[in-house]
């Protein structure tokens, strides 16, 4: 009774008193809370306080059956699969949403319990089609196996004859969903991940009881980039994925782990094939990057591995067409070009899927026959620190870091896009740690609301400055963990050199003043897969300048953004291009050396945090299509400057020779130098007067970006499918 | 034949010990058990057996020198055959129970019939299968896997199968740590990689409650 008038009387009467309580909240973070004991299945477990019984279950290795509960998604609590015995409860209670007690027994393997999961189920069959042989979760359902391990062995349905089975429309959510709505049960895990991971907050349920749907009421696409993961959370064969249909079964193929290189974030895969095809590719769980989501066009765009492929070297005839040869007539026509030009007019361009082995075995050839001409695509500006420091041009903060992360801004990123699952992460700050956004460009769907600060290229520098009046800059300042996330298509304006030193100007000046002095506030968000490998291995970001002293030959390393095209070069320039899809590259080539895709190679490639992870072999190269560093090495020999290494391990000791972290897979390391590069670029701020824009703003624009997903049938149909939705009033 | 005479075919059949027995019996068997026990006797010798019973001979991971005898709450057991083997058994059985020391290491490539291109151009990746994303089951992944590189594989015109060339193709072996995995291809040979999956993540308590908290952006807008 005197305890709560007394505090209140001091913290009123007496502000002195009161500032040790506030000074208090600067400490870090309060002690965890004391563990308590408590026993499942009579097995000891210490738990902290506000643990589910499934989640201390899981703890000492016991799992319990469930359908609604996903430990990425929030507690529904509504299929009742995961009810266990409770001592001393007079009832069995659900495990997913019940916080656990000090001292409480669980049996998760009792007769009570068994008798409620066979209660469970036999509810869930009653309206669930016995479609089993004609359905393509068949083999990978989890109603299956549970009615098998935790179902009754009898069956007390009488009612064969009368058609009392629920039956439910199905639905149409896009060409990548296919919805077959009777085996529905009402899990809500797909509702769940709509609205809380994917930010699209277009699926519900209508209806109760027997008459309850999950749909979108009206009929409505799934306008989300992340559409597919509702595929693999739906615990039934309601929703599948449609490319994929009755293509096979789980048990016919066989699954490799591999990495994908369609965005820059490098997600790890599981590549399902059989018969040398790629069927479909699953995630594969990464907490550091992409947990267990999968982006839309990681997911579906390996239809396109199949189609548009070069599958043997051509080379152009006298009418100018380009016509099938053997590799030998191939190779030597390449090395004569090469051999025959000037070491200074030789140019090498690396596009956004090479992987590291080739664009060292390039640089290597290259730089023997006396060039220094090896630059990517994309541009970076070299200006001040340029490339020289690693900190420079990654994604330093690290993905997983996001999450603790209390402010963010955006600086022409468009992450929803250019990096999914990195605004997957950016979402659940923003939802679970109430990270609160900025964002510099133009007005986009972020999934997420953010605070807008305009879209002109000035207000970074008056952030950089400490100029602006804007709140943005007060909350960076006061924030904790604050994050500075620039879109590397900035960087290709003439003013790309100042907005990156404004940009480090302020990441840095944030970065000085933090209590945590292990965290990094300066990001740069790549667009493609290999600029990192290629800026790690010393290639010149951007070709303007090689272009403009008209090479002679040009080889593009599967370069088909389009940066180089043939006006640009003189009449007689020889182009030659390794790749493996008839793309852009392809159409300009006098020579083209077919290569192999991420699916059909073991190689490195080098994430947007720096990161190296390898690919594994899925399938074979098509045709006679070859392993690109292979390639490389080959017509090196041709030439007559014999490359140093003749297996991939040697590739890769030179690899380590370069940069130890090119080899050091799955792990990432700290960057420094973040003062030297600010020093270096402090000469660069000058005025900014541009606009800063995104190149991807419409979901539309999101699904055909690289050769791959140009090629793929099912990436158009995405894209024509949203399309139609803008059409329609819903 | 006298009682003795059986006791002694009973004994010489079954070596069971009845203390009375020694009683009846005549010289010889006496003579001979007595060597038993001073044998059995001495096995059992150790730094603590002063308070250890005079005939333990229970098996010498019971009989640890850091176990302190008075703390035992039970009895030591005792093997039959422990106690009545001859010292000549004894010494054989010591023999069979030790661990062999090889000093080199183990190299199965010449015996193990695998070509030698497979041995030499293949590499095993070690790694812990991943769940399955299409599941929430994870009962079938608490292992280590090994497997080869994936070569060349194609449909079968006759049936529609899939083919290989690859004789290791099918060859996945399961461990229980990385470490017997390692020993396995160092043993047969084969170039190995470890691939550690980064399934490591911070523990936060799951909370229904969040779902309908009134200032939180976990509120639940659509059901």
């Amino acid at each position: 009774m005197l305890r709560q008038p007394l505090t209140r009387a001091l913290t009123l009467s007496s502000p002195v008193r009161a500032a040790p309580l506030a000074a208090r909240t600067y400490a870090g973070p309060p002690p965890p809370p004391e563990k308590f004991e408590v026993f499942i299945d009579d097995k000891p477990v210490m738990v902290v306080p506000g643990t589910t019984i499934l989640q201390a279950a899981a703890q000492v290795g016991v799992e319990i059956p469930r359908f609604c509960y996903h430990e990425r998604l929030a507690v529904a609590g509504n299929c009742r699969m995961c009810l266990v015995e409770v001592e001393k409860s007079p009832k069995p209670a659900a495990a997913c949403a019940m916080p656990i007690m000090k001292g409480m027994r669980v049996k998760t393997n009792s007769d009570l319990t068994r008798k409620a999961r066979e209660g469970v189920m036999e509810f869930l069959l009653v309206n669930h089609p016995l479609d089993c042989p004609i359905c393509d979760q068949g083999g990978e359902c989890d109603l299956q196996d549970q009615s098998m391990a935790f179902g009754s062995d009898r069956s007390r349905f009488t009612d064969i004859h009368f058609s009392g089975k629920r039956a439910v429309e199905d639905k149409d959510v896009g060409p990548l969903i296919k919805t077959i709505m009777t085996r529905c049960i009402h899990c809500t895990r797909c509702i769940r991940f709509a609205s809380e991971v994917a930010g699209v907050d277009d699926f519900g349920t209508t209806g109760r009881g027997t008459d309850m749907q999950v749909g979108t009421y009206v009929e409505k696409m799934f306008l989300s980039e992340l559409s597919g993961n509702i595929i693999d959370l739906c615990p039934v064969g309601a929703l599948t994925s449609k490319p994929y249909s009755f293509a096979a079964r789980p048990w016919e193929t066989r699954r490799i782990d591999s990495v994908d290189v369609l965005d820059p974030l490098g997600s790890n895969i599981v590549v399902a094939t059989r018969t040398n095809e790629v069927l479909r590719i699953l995630p594969r769980t990464n907490e550091e990057i992409n947990e267990e989501w999968l982006s839309d066009k990681s997911r579906f765009a390996c239809d396109g591995l199949k189609r548009q492929r070069l599958v043997t070297p051509m080379m152009k005839d006298s009418a100018g067409n380009l016509a099938p040869v053997d590799w030998e007539d191939a190779m030597v026509a390449a090395a004569r070009a090469i051999k025959d030009c000037p070491p200074n007019k030789l140019l090498a361009v690396a596009g956004d899927l090479a992987d590291a082995e080739s664009l060292v075995a390039l640089k290597d050839l290259v730089n023997r026959l006396g060039s220094e001409n090896t630059c990517t695509e994309q541009y970076f500006p070299l200006d001040g620190a340029g490339i020289d420091f690693r900190s420079s041009y990654l994604f330093n903060t690290k993905i997983a870091n996001i999450e603790e992360a209390d402010y963010i801004l955006l600086i022409g990123a468009n992450t929803r896009f250019e990096a999914p699952l990195l605004n997957a992460r950016i979402r659940k700050a923003f939802v679970h740690k109430e990270t609160d956004i900025a964002f510099i460009g133009p007005k986009v769907d972020l999934t997420y609301d953010y605070t807008h600060v305009g879209d002109s290229a000035s207000v970074v520098k008056d952030l950089a400055t400490g100029s602006s009046t804007h709140e943005v800059l007060k909350r960076l300042e006061s924030a904790r963990h604050p994050v500075v996330i620039l879109g590397a298509d900035q960087l290709k304006t003439p003013e790309g050199a100042a907005i990156l030193a404004y940009t480090q100007e302020l990441a840095l000046r944030l970065q000085d003043k933090l209590e945590d002095k292990n965290w990094k506030v300066l990001n740069v968000l790549q667009r493609t897969a290999s600029q990192a490998a290629a800026l790690d291995i010393g290639y010149q970001p951007g070709v303007g300048k090689a272009l403009q002293d008209g090479p002679q030959v040009v080889y593009l390393l599967g370069a088909d953004s389009g940066v180089v095209s043939r006006d640009q070069l003189p009449k007689d320039a020889v182009v030659i291009y390794q790749g493996h899809h008839g793309d852009v590259g392809a159409g300009m080539a006098d020579i083209v050396l077919p290569g192999a895709a991420y699916t059909e190679k073991r190689a490195t490639y080098v994430n947007a945090e720096g990161r190296a992870q390898q690919t594994l072999v899925a399938v074979s190269p098509p045709g006679r299509a070859r392993e690109d560093w292979k390639i490389i090495r080959a017509l090196s020999e041709v030439v007559g400057e014999r490359l140093p290494y003749d297996s991939l391990d040697e590739v890769r000791d030179r690899l380590a020779e370069v940069s130890p972290a090119l080899v050091a897979y799955g792990d990432v390391q700290d960057n420094n130098y973040f003062a030297q590069a600010r020093a270096l670029s402090q000469s660069l701020q000058k005025p900014v007067s541009g606009k800063v824009d995104v190149q991807l703003k419409q979901l539309e624009d999101y699904f055909m970006t690289d050769t791959i997903s140009r090629a793929s049938p099912t990436m158009a149909k995405c894209v024509q499918a949203v399309l139609k939705q803008k059409q329609s009033q819903y | 034949m006298s009682l003795s005479q059986l006791f002694i075919d009973n004994f010489l059949t079954n070596r069971q010990i009845v203390v009375g027995i020694f009683s009846l019996t005549d010289c010889y068997v006496k003579n001979n058990m007595f060597q038993v026990l001073r044998h059995t006797a001495s096995l059992s010798r150790t730094q603590l057996s002063r308070s250890l019973p005079a005939f333990s001979t229970c098996p010498t991971y019971m009989k640890l020198a850091d176990c302190d005898p008075i703390c035992r709450k039970e009895a030591p057991k005792i093997e039959n055959d422990t106690v009545t083997a001859l010292p000549e058994e004894a010494r054989q059985r010591n023999a069979l129970d030790s661990t062999i020391q090889v000093p080199i290491k183990v190299d199965l490539t010449p015996v193990s019939g695998v070509p030698d291109e497979h041995i030499r151009c293949r590499r095993v990746r070690i790694y812990q299968p991943p769940k399955n994303a299409m599941q929430s089951g994870t009962s079938n992944i608490h292992h280590w896997e090994m497997e080869f590189d994936t070569r060349q594989r194609w449909e079968n015109p006759l049936m529609g199968w899939t083919s290989t060339g690859d004789p290791l193709s099918n060859m996945k072996v399961i461990f229980r740590s990385p470490d017997e995995a390692i020993q396995h291809c160092e043993k047969n040979g084969w170039t190995w990689y470890l691939d550690v999956p980064k399934v490591e993540k911070p523990f936060k308590p799951k909370n229904y409650g969040t779902n309908f908290s009134w200032n939180r952006r976990t509120r639940v807008s659509t059901k």
